[in-house]
């Protein structure tokens, strides 16, 4: 038998990104977008109020200014915000998630700073990650039926989290046995919602992979311990969201990796346990 | 023997749903309490009485109550969803119980060097209440690490000579040299550790876990727990099933502890000549009676009951699997040492561990103990370290390796730090040292932990801390925060207050610490 080789793929740096400059753009934009331009953006003005551009905010509501740029208390957006969650005026509405503490608190330096268009103003330290764009539609309309769909497989598919936009999660590690190439294609009714497969263990094989490929919105797939080959791995090459492919204990050898290494999202690829040569950076 | 002639006649108003007396009628009962009981029986009944049950939750929304926390306890009716995205979707956390000494693991204090046996300054300790064992001592003599330290890796960080493998991982690891808690005794400080309070019957972290987000393979336990055989045979601690207990949350979100040896679970086993039909049979029968109880007198621990006996059924086929090592390649044996051949060892845990991640299981805790070196630390301490390290560098390794690490956050720390001065004997190469709650150092490693950081300082003597502290509850919400957890809100209604991991005293996910 041949030395299996422990390896690790960096296709991509997955390094600490450099801190930006707090601005109105690298830092209020994201919060905006994320908790209130749904209902006060280019879609929908409730209040008249559109919280999409710098002007646009200082224009403010139907009901007059909502920022006193310098003086966050007096400002509406502020108070707004801040509201117990019980409140009828609390924003954002309808029961909708509230802002985070570490949000709120970047707004509020934002505006004490004078609210600046683009300069910078001195933002604290924001726990990461949590503000990400969408990653597939809107699951909330389809859950039922790709639950559904799931069950009957053997298979479950699980928020990624209570983000409606965070994707589904393909999880199988109950009886990876159950999912097999059939299975797998017949998640193609609601394969766009799926962001992450964990398929470790299961009898996937070169044929589920043509089906796989078809997932636009996939941007983590996890393969280790299948029977997959480089064959298969090769028919990955068109998702262009995909992030991490775990390809440990499998067939794969180098053409497998080379088939899949120009993706455009591809970060990492780990390729432990089998024939493909290590890669640089 | 008690006379029933004197037991009062209880009328279980809850049951009847307005044909006797409501439980809102009774007199000096504040009524929030009252709302409680009311909701903790409605939970009780929802699943087996429909009808009446539907009742009682539409007067609990009218008595301001939301949805979800009726549905608790309703296993399939809780939203599992995290709150936002999850780095982790596993945790390992390598307890080191008795507390390690900073001084020779990861606080290096060079200035210490030059200062044997001289007085610790009465400024630095300021008037701290000591332990007593060490209170009567007439002096408090400063004593240096006997272990060098070196910088290892691009990130530099400062590492023990204890620790060779481990110091390989120094641009992986996140250390924090700034944990601080309350509690000066193990008892209270590894309760507070595991469970966010020092007294006892709150749930664990990996219980908040189960019942957060519960579980990704339903076919083994949510959380498990191993402890491991004991390298050195002083300083030996209690450790007790309080530490994994899940409080006042459902009994189903406790750990499984794995037991060493060829039979992990106890009585998991068939007899000789029962077949897994009848046993199915058998469970099927006690499960009927079960439901029968339940429906009569509605306690949940009754359900729990049910679904335990479910999961040892499932657990009859996963376990075997899971604890059959023929599996693993050469080069595991090669990172994790030989003893990982041993079972009970922490060796062998790591490994386990690691086949407990790759199945799924959501937090997995390994207790390893006599950390806690009053007496002849040097001497236990390079056991303690030469039993661990090696399994240590192996689980993160071989996770790293197999691309498991960017969702599987390992902790290695235990419950509080050591004193700068000896207890006892003083000499160079023999001292002790005493608890310290005010100072101590862990690490935390993947799933988006910041790798290559030392965060926090202390100051010369390791005493107290001078920049960036972290309460043990910043600790529990950084963690939560990584399983996508928001940890203010991850609550369960109990005693009046909405309960919840970090407790009622502010808490903050710590952003350094995070990528």
């Amino acid at each position: 038998m041949p030395m299996r080789r422990a390896i690790v793929l960096f296709l991509a740096s997955a390094g600490l990104a450099a801190a930006e400059p707090a601005t109105f753009g690298s830092r209020v934009v994201p919060i905006l977008e994320k908790n209130c331009t749904v209902c006060h953006g280019a879609e929908k003005q409730k209040a008249e109020l559109r919280l999409d551009s710098h002007a646009a905010i200082l224009i403010g509501a139907k009901s007059g200014e909502i920022l006193k740029p310098g003086n966050a208390k007096a400002s509406e957006l502020m108070r707004r915000i801040t509201l117990p969650e019980a409140d009828d005026d609390v924003m954002p509405s309808d029961g909708k998630p509230h802002l985070r503490p570490e949000e709120i608190a970047v707004l509020e330096k934002w505006i004490a700073a004078g609210a600046p268009a683009t300069a910078e103003f001195d933002a604290p330290a924001m726990v990461p990650a949590v503000i990400a764009p969408p990653a597939a539609p809107d699951y909330r309309l389809r859950l039922a039926q790709a639950n559904e769909l799931a069950a009957g497989l053997g298979l479950r598919l699980v928020p990624r989290s209570r983000v409606v936009t965070d994707g589904l999660v393909l999880r199988t590690a109950s009886a990876p046995g159950r999912c097999d190439d059939a299975a797998i294609a017949k998640l193609a009714p609601v394969a766009d919602l799926i962001v992450e497969a964990e398929l470790a263990r299961t009898k996937v094989t070169d044929a589920g992979l043509a089906s796989i490929g078809t997932w636009q919105n996939l941007a983590q797939l996890d393969l280790a311990r299948t029977a997959v080959t480089s064959t298969g791995v090769a028919r990955l090459a068109s998702l262009a969201k995909l992030e991490s492919l775990n390809l440990s204990e499998t067939k794969v050898d180098g053409a497998g990796v080379a088939a899949v290494r120009a993706l455009p999202a591809l970060k990492k690829v780990w390729a432990f346990g089998t024939a493909a040569e290590p890669v640089a950076p | 023997m008690i006379d029933d002639r004197h037991v009062p006649d209880f009328h279980h108003c809850s049951d009847h749903c307005g044909e006797q007396p409501s439980i809102l009628d009774l007199p000096h009962i504040p009524l929030g309490l009252k709302q409680e009981w009311l909701e903790l029986e409605t939970r009780r009944h929802f699943l087996g009485r429909g009808a009446k049950a539907l009742a009682w939750a539409g007067l609990a929304s009218i008595l301001g109550r939301t949805a979800p926390h009726l549905l608790a306890d309703t296993g399939a009716l809780i939203d599992r969803r995290p709150h936002f995205a999850p780095k982790a979707k596993r945790a390992i956390y390598l307890f080191m119980a008795g507390a390690p000494s900073q001084f020779e693991t990861l606080d290096y204090k060079p200035k210490l060097a030059g200062m044997f046996d001289q007085d610790l300054p009465e400024s630095v300790r300021g008037g701290q209440t000591l332990t007593g064992m060490t209170a009567s001592q007439a002096r408090l003599p400063i004593a240096p690490s006997f272990a060098k330290f070196a910088q290892h890796g691009k990130s530099g960080l400062w590492m023990s000579e204890l620790f060779p493998n481990t110091a390989k991982l120094a641009d992986d690891l996140c250390v924090i040299k700034s944990l601080y808690t309350e509690a000066i005794n193990h008892e209270p400080a590894i309760l507070s550790m595991t469970t966010g309070n020092m007294f006892p019957g709150k749930p664990s972290l990996g219980s908040w876990l189960a019942y957060g987000l519960g579980a990704i393979n339903e076919e083994l336990p949510t959380f498990v727990v191993m402890t491991s055989k004991i390298p050195v045979r002083t300083n030996v601690q209690a450790l007790s099933n309080r530490l994994w207990s899940s409080g006042f949350l459902s009994p189903e979100y406790a750990a499984v502890a794995l037991r060493a040896g060829n039979e992990p679970v106890l009585y998991l086993q068939d007899p000789k000549g029962v077949s897994r039909d009848v046993r199915r049979a058998m469970i099927d029968g006690v499960n009927d009676l079960n439901r029968q109880l339940f429906e009569r007198v509605g306690d949940p621990e009754i359900n729990t009951r049910i679904s335990q006996y479910e999961m040892a059924f499932r657990m009859q086929t996963s376990v075997p699997d899971l604890t059959d090592f023929s599996d693993e390649p050469a080069s595991t044996w090669d990172l994790y040492g030989p003893k990982a051949k041993e079972p009970g060892t922490y060796a062998y845990n790591c490994l386990m561990a690691r086949r407990l991640a790759e199945r799924g299981v959501r937090f997995t805790q390994i207790f390893l103990r006599t950390w806690d070196n009053h007496t002849n630390l040097p001497t236990n301490i390079k056991v303690m370290c030469e039993d661990s390290d090696r399994p240590t560098y192996g689980l993160i390794t071989d996770l790293k390796r197999r691309g498991m690490l960017d969702d599987t956050l390992v902790i290695w720390g235990g419950e509080f730090g050591r004193t700068v001065y000896s207890q006892g004997t003083l000499k160079p190469d023999n001292y002790g040292r005493d608890h310290h709650p005010r100072c101590f150092s862990m690490w935390m490693c993947g799933a988006g932990t910041r790798p290559g950081v030392s965060y926090g300082q202390t100051d010369d003597f390791s005493y107290n801390i001078v920049k960036d502290p972290v309460h043990i509850r910043d600790l529990h919400a950084t963690i939560l925060h990584q399983f996508g957890i928001d940890h203010n809100k991850l609550t369960f209604k109990f005693q009046g207050l909405d309960q919840k991991l970090p407790g009622v005293l502010p808490s903050r996910v710590v952003p350094e610490l995070l990528v």
